[in-house]
């Protein structure tokens, strides 16, 4: 029997290791629901998704169900989406708009503050049932950065200014690009399961190692990915003489804070970039910005972006990933393309069409990823070694004070180290 | 359509899907017309796929993409490949320009897949734009509304 003891805990990370177990066993993956999930600032959703008082989205923080909705007042809320009486969910849709939020069983209604508003057949409530301490429960804390919303169900959690640290910068640089400073999530979704961890997936968000193998059937002739990117004449060089290229071995990747971290942008045709729509998005930026800082906004640092434990932003194909832990073996991921407000309508539309064959479920791209976590939390089931290898670069991390960060090269697993560092601290606490 | 013969429009869609059941890809491709596209919504009901994610959304230029890789021998989703077999039924013609040769035809469509032991089935309407060309049609666009097009999937390789 699994207990979760410190020691238990830290017994499954060594230097340069990690125990099976952590992907396979859903004693911990319970554990990881209560003590990860359960005290994480976690990416809910996007200002963006409730831009009118009654919208509302519904999502999980690890499993428990939340709605997102944006109250008369303007403010955003994390309320529990279950009702104070016998505890039914309170809407199943996964967005809508409300001007109360009303239970399907016995009619209880709430306000958008959560406060309980009416009780069918009132006369039969209990003597000194108070409405007031029938509320919806809300997440302990709730906070934005930049229309990101993330939430806690923790009263502990840390400021989230001090949570998110450096990897505001990462938001920056992807909301900077937008001419009116702004990006909307309104531009559908992708949704995709895979039968494997969580973990799978948000290590592989870091690692550029498995790029020019799981992604073979991708790279032309020439050692070319597929052009990913509005305006560039080819994608990234993967392949030279039948090895990865050094052009993709010089990439880097930085961790800092909790579990976070990003790999450097791909080396593409930054500067030679062109194309009608792509001109047009960048005069447009221009004038809104001058052309120097346009520029340098154009010139991005971010390729792929982790924001521990559960979102992702990809500068390249513009998008946020949001990933959701079903069972120990069994995730479901949901990709947002992102919208630049201010930007040419036909920019934001190459983007769009270029993430359909990246990251939907039918791509190019994210399908090799699948297949892998497939097989990886298949073949974890042998008992053959307890231990997982993340020991490329161990040793070879060094501060990095451009970005206030560590850093390493990106085909190393100095990020996967850096996740398991913040999963033993989040999980390892008891109280 | 009253009074228009629906067989070679049936006997068309039926052998689009026996070249996808025989993984003939680069013939399924010379079905489209130079400009031709097809799509697969991500959304019930979506009005289109320039402003909104869809599960496939290519040209031909993007079709040829897929089907490279769909011939590489190192795509993994693929090995082993998918077996599928494609249904088509219920017909119609729902519009017609026969002085243009041109055809909107509406059928219900199944596809199970079968792969690594597990098999998996998906149903929709299909949508085909069709001009005629010689004895045959060719596909102007073709777009696959499928009843769960919104939930999430385990991945797929093959064009519905």
């Amino acid at each position: 029997m699994f207990d979760g003891t410190p020691d238990e805990i830290s017994g499954l990370v060594r230097p340069g290791q990690v125990h099976r177990r952590v992907y396979t066993d859903s004693d911990i993956f319970e554990l990881e629901l209560a003590r990860l999930f359960g005290r994480a600032w976690v990416y809910v959703g996007h200002e963006s998704q409730v831009p009118k008082p009654g919208d509302f989205i519904t999502t999980e923080i690890g499993r428990q169900p939340v709605i997102v909705v944006r109250g008369g007042d303007g403010a955003i809320r994390v309320l529990l989406n279950r009702c104070a009486h016998r505890g039914a969910k309170l809407t199943s849709e996964p967005r809508g708009h409300a001007d109360r939020l009303t239970c399907l069983y016995h009619g209880w209604a709430y306000d958008l503050d959560g406060a309980l508003a009416a009780v069918p057949v009132p006369e039969g409530c209990a003597a000194g049932f108070d409405r007031a301490r029938f509320g919806l429960a809300a997440a302990a804390k709730v906070g934005a950065y930049r229309g990101f919303v993330f939430a806690s169900l923790s009263a502990e959690a840390p400021a989230l200014d001090d949570h998110l640290g450096q990897m505001k910068a990462n938001i920056d640089d992807l909301i900077d690009r937008a001419p009116d400073s702004a990006i909307a999530l309104d531009a559908g979704m992708h949704r995709y399961v895979y039968r494997g961890n969580w973990k799978l997936q948000v290590e592989n968000v870091l690692d550029s190692y498995h790029v020019p193998f799981s992604h073979a059937s991708t790279v032309n002739r020439k050692g070319e990915q597929f052009s990913r990117r509005e305006g560039d004449r080819t994608g990234a060089k993967v392949v030279a003489q039948k090895k990865t290229s050094d052009a993709w071995k010089g990439r880097r990747s930085y961790v800092t804070g909790p579990g976070h971290g990003w790999t450097s942008n791909t080396a593409l045709d930054d500067g030679k970039r062109s194309s009608p729509s792509f001109d047009a998005y960048r005069k447009t930026l221009a004038d809104k910005v001058g052309a120097a800082r346009a520029e340098e906004i154009l010139t991005p640092q971010y390729h792929n972006s982790m924001i521990y434990p559960n979102m992702s932003i990809m500068g390249l194909n513009m998008h946020v990933r949001v990933i959701k832990p079903l069972a120990a073996d069994l995730t479901e991921v949901t990709i947002y393309p992102v919208r630049l407000l201010g930007a040419p309508d036909e920019f934001n539309s190459r983007n769009i069409r270029l993430l359909n064959v990246t990251h939907s479920a039918a791509s190019f791209v994210q399908t090799d990823d699948l297949e892998a976590f497939r097989r990886a939390q298949e073949g974890l089931q042998s008992q053959q070694s307890d231990w997982v290898d993340i020991s490329r670069g161990l040793g070879e991390e060094r501060p990095d004070t451009k970005y206030n960060a560590v850093g390493e090269l990106a085909t190393h697993e100095m990020a996967v180290r850096a996740q398991y560092q913040a999963w033993v601290e989040y999980m390892g606490r008891t109280g | 359509m009253p009074g228009l013969d629906r067989e070679p429009f049936e006997l068309f869609l039926i052998h689009e899907a026996r070249l996808l059941d025989a993984r003939r890809f680069r013939n399924w491709r010379d079905l489209f017309t130079e400009d031709g596209y097809y799509w697969v919504p991500a959304a019930p009901d979506q009005e289109s796929p320039e402003d909104a994610a869809s599960l496939f959304y290519d040209d031909r230029e993007l079709m040829q993409t897929r089907i490279d890789r769909l011939e590489h021998p190192r795509i993994h989703v693929q090995t082993p490949p998918s077996r599928t077999v494609r249904l088509v039924s219920n017909v119609t013609v729902e519009a017609a320009d026969e002085a243009r040769g041109e055809y909107t035809v509406v059928s219900n469509m199944m596809m199970a897949e079968y792969r690594l032991d597990r098999q998996r089935l998906f149903a929709g309407r299909q949508t085909h734009a069709l001009v005629r060309a010689g004895d045959g049609f060719r596909i102007r666009w073709k777009r696959v509304d499928l009843i769960n097009c919104d939930s999430a999937f385990e991945a797929m390789a093959v064009p519905i």
